[in-house]
């Protein structure tokens, strides 16, 4: 199945979780699993606010900013992407 | 019997505010050095002999950083405490899976050692005011223990946990409910998912309201606004908001001196009495009112939920510089006074972060440099005008040297961030963006109070101890009539080829060297050398003293990039000290920016000597 980054969903568009880049530190992975990132779950980014500043992602009823290093390496179903 | 109860949860879920319910406010809190994890604990105001101790807020038992590490410790040994006969876990019910990941693996591991696991759902009145009910008995069937449902703004609860809490347990096998007795972090994940669904709010109202101010605070544009309103408010309230109650502490030293002196009489001891003591240690104790405003403050923008918007929007640039967006309100508060800036660096969760933080905001234009610049560019700079009147000389020299001074800590940080990169375990940039709240007072004023306790206890010997030395020097062997044939004056003199290359003379390298009290010490020696009273109250004496005693551009210049990089301030460094656990950091920043700062104003001057 395609996938694509969490970082480039756009403002209001939400996905499904499908796994993790290897590249991100198994740490990181724990830490966002803790937190409600896990496979399945649905992501809907709320805000991308100017300059690059780190956005903001919904998952659960829990609001999170990620920069870009850690939302560029959460992978999203690239089908049945939702605005 | 004494009993002690634990008191767990996730971040942002309220627990410190029912700490304070449960407790009245009568607490202890225990600082470990180098990390910013504080148990704070309160004798129960309900329930005689028993004491609640609050655990710092975390997402898992599994650390990630430093910091983490001794708090998963703190907690493990807690339960092994046979006095702890509760561990209450309080769940956030509007963010319930987070705080269910946590709990179940508390609720396994308190089992394991007999202690009786209670849940407090806190924020039962924020689903009230949405109209959302909770099927908490099914909650509490699922995981086997008591489920309360709370609120710690309200008080909603409050009696029904303190029953629970009233009634010892008796020690009984722990009742093992299959479902939560799990090791697997999978499972964990799966079964706190399932139960948040099941039991958890439904619909996305609570979200939405949160997404309509920051539609407002993250906006491009009022965002950014807003940001620098808040940050110039903060930067203002330090810098002039706390300086009626500095002036309060010296007229209040000053009056109590008034009244002392008179009893004391001429001599030896009124000499050391209001020299040493008032002046050195009242000196320090200026630093109080700041501390505590700034404390303050920034306990509010925590509280409301704003520090982590100030965060993410300040993020990004100071990304570039190994930073965190946490960083910046530090460094601000480093511009007015690297103390309080060092305390506001707890805030950052990452101990590499926090570290490098640490070595930014010494070298942040501090307040107490602004009298030594002050002298400086008016000897130097000309009052004119520039642009047809619209910018000052000396006001642009003024920002020069408080750019300089920023350029030089992000550059520090940035270097040193290339060499602290993937050499420790640090924790990630997800930050959790709480509700917007209205903040409790109370418990806020109270930590601004404990904070400066723990300044004046922790900084209070060291600065003594430096300014009785100093007074020492500076007043023997001829009984403090003349400071230039004193010992001070001696070592200074004997010390001069060290300032020779910066065509500087012995009279400015005692200042330097009482400066260390100090920076703006500085200014005062000078006067007292050159013969001038009051020299910090009014400078334009002194001003022309020092114009006409010959010091050159060039060293006026050396002697700026000196007061720039240099750490000199004696109480930054113990309260370095205190924050990073030991002196290693301080000094080490003592040698490296002491170098830095005398090699600079060497080649200063001999660049400049050379034109």
């Amino acid at each position: 199945m395609d996938s694509i980054p969490l970082w480039v969903l756009g403002t209001g568009q939400r996905a499904v979780i499908a796994g993790f880049d290897p590249a991100l530190p198994e740490a990181y992975r724990q830490r966002l699993t803790e937190m409600g990132f896990h496979g399945g779950e649905r992501v809907t980014c709320l805000r991308q606010p100017a300059f690059g500043a780190p956005r903001v992602y919904r998952v659960s009823n829990t609001v999170f900013s990620l920069d870009r290093e850690i939302a560029g390496h959460i992978l999203m179903q690239a089908e049945g992407v939702k605005a | 019997m004494t009993r002690r109860v634990m008191l767990v949860g996730s971040p942002n879920c309220g627990k410190s505010l029912l700490f304070n319910r449960l407790t009245g406010l009568r607490q202890k809190v225990a600082n470990f050095p180098g990390i910013t994890i504080e148990l704070a604990q309160g004798a129960m105001a309900d329930i005689e002999g028993v004491t609640l101790v609050d655990y710092p807020g975390s997402y898992s038992l599994r650390a990630l950083s430093a910091d983490e590490t001794v708090a998963v410790q703190q907690f493990h040994t807690g339960l092994e405490d046979p006095e702890v006969s509760h561990v209450v876990c309080v769940v956030d019910v509007t963010r319930m899976e987070k705080s269910l990941y946590l709990t179940l693996q508390v609720i396994r591991r308190a089992r394991r050692k007999g202690k009786q696991v209670i849940v407090a759902a806190n924020l039962m009145d924020v689903l009230d005011s949405h109209g959302i009910e909770l099927d908490l008995a099914g909650l509490s069937r699922e995981l086997a223990v008591p489920v309360v449902a709370l609120s710690a703004r309200t008080g909603r609860g409050m009696d029904e946990l303190v029953e629970l809490l009233r009634r010892s347990p008796p020690p009984k096998p722990s009742r093992a409910a299959p479902d939560i007795e799990i090791n697997d972090d999978v499972l964990v994940q799966k079964t706190a998912h399932r139960l948040a669904q099941r039991f958890g709010p439904r619909g996305d109202m609570l979200v939405r309201s949160q997404n309509r101010l920051d539609a407002f605070f993250l906006h491009s544009w009022f965002g950014g606004l807003a940001f620098f309103a808040i940050m110039y408010l903060l930067f203002q309230s330090i810098f002039t908001g706390a300086a009626p109650a500095m002036d309060a502490v010296e007229s209040g030293l000053a009056a109590i001196a008034g009244w002392l002196m008179p009893l004391l009489g001429p001599g030896l001891a009124a000499d050391f009495t209001s020299d040493a003591i008032f002046s050195g240690v009242g000196a320090f104790l200026v630093f109080v009112p700041q501390i505590f405003v700034l404390t303050l403050i920034v306990g509010l923008l925590e509280d409301s939920g704003y520090m982590a918007r100030a965060a993410l929007i300040c993020h990004r640039p100071l990304r570039m510089f190994g930073l965190t967006g946490k960083s910046f309100i530090p460094m601000l508060s480093g511009v007015a006074c690297a103390i309080p800036g060092v305390y506001a660096a707890r805030a950052i969760d990452s101990p590499t972060k926090r570290r490098l933080t640490y070595m930014a905001i010494p070298l942040m234009p501090c307040s107490a440099r602004l009298p030594v610049y002050a002298l400086l560019i008016a000897v130097f700079i000309p009052q004119t005008t520039a642009l047809g009147g619209l910018v000052g000389i000396q006001g642009l020299a003024m920002f020069g040297l408080y750019f300089f001074g920023l350029t030089a800590g992000l550059l520090v940080t940035g270097l040193a961030s290339r060499r602290a990169a993937h050499r420790e375990s640090d924790v990630p940039f997800i930050l959790e963006m709480p509700a917007y709240r209205m903040p409790a007072l109370k418990p806020l004023l109270q930590r601004s109070v404990h904070r400066c306790k723990h300044f004046v206890t922790a900084a209070g010997g060291v600065i003594l101890g430096v300014t009785i030395v100093v007074w020492i020097l500076g007043y023997f062997p001829n009984g403090g009539a003349e400071l230039q044939y004193s010992w001070l004056a001696a070592i200074g003199r004997a010390i001069e080829p060290v300032f020779a290359p910066l065509g500087l003379d012995w009279r400015y390298g005692v200042a330097i060297l009482t400066s260390f009290l100090a920076r703006e010490v500085f200014v005062g020696t000078l006067g007292t050398i050159f013969g001038i009273e009051f020299a910090e109250q009014n400078m334009v004496p002194l001003v022309e003293r020092v114009h006409s005693s010959g010091l050159e551009l060039a060293s006026g210049v050396a002697l700026l990039v000196f007061f720039s990089i240099a750490l000199m301030c004696v109480s930054t460094m113990v309260i370095l000290a205190r924050e990073s656990g030991s002196w290693r950091l301080p000094a080490k920043m003592f040698m490296v920016y002491g170098a830095a700062g005398y090699l600079g104003a060497v080649a200063a001057y001999q660049l400049l000597s050379m034109l």
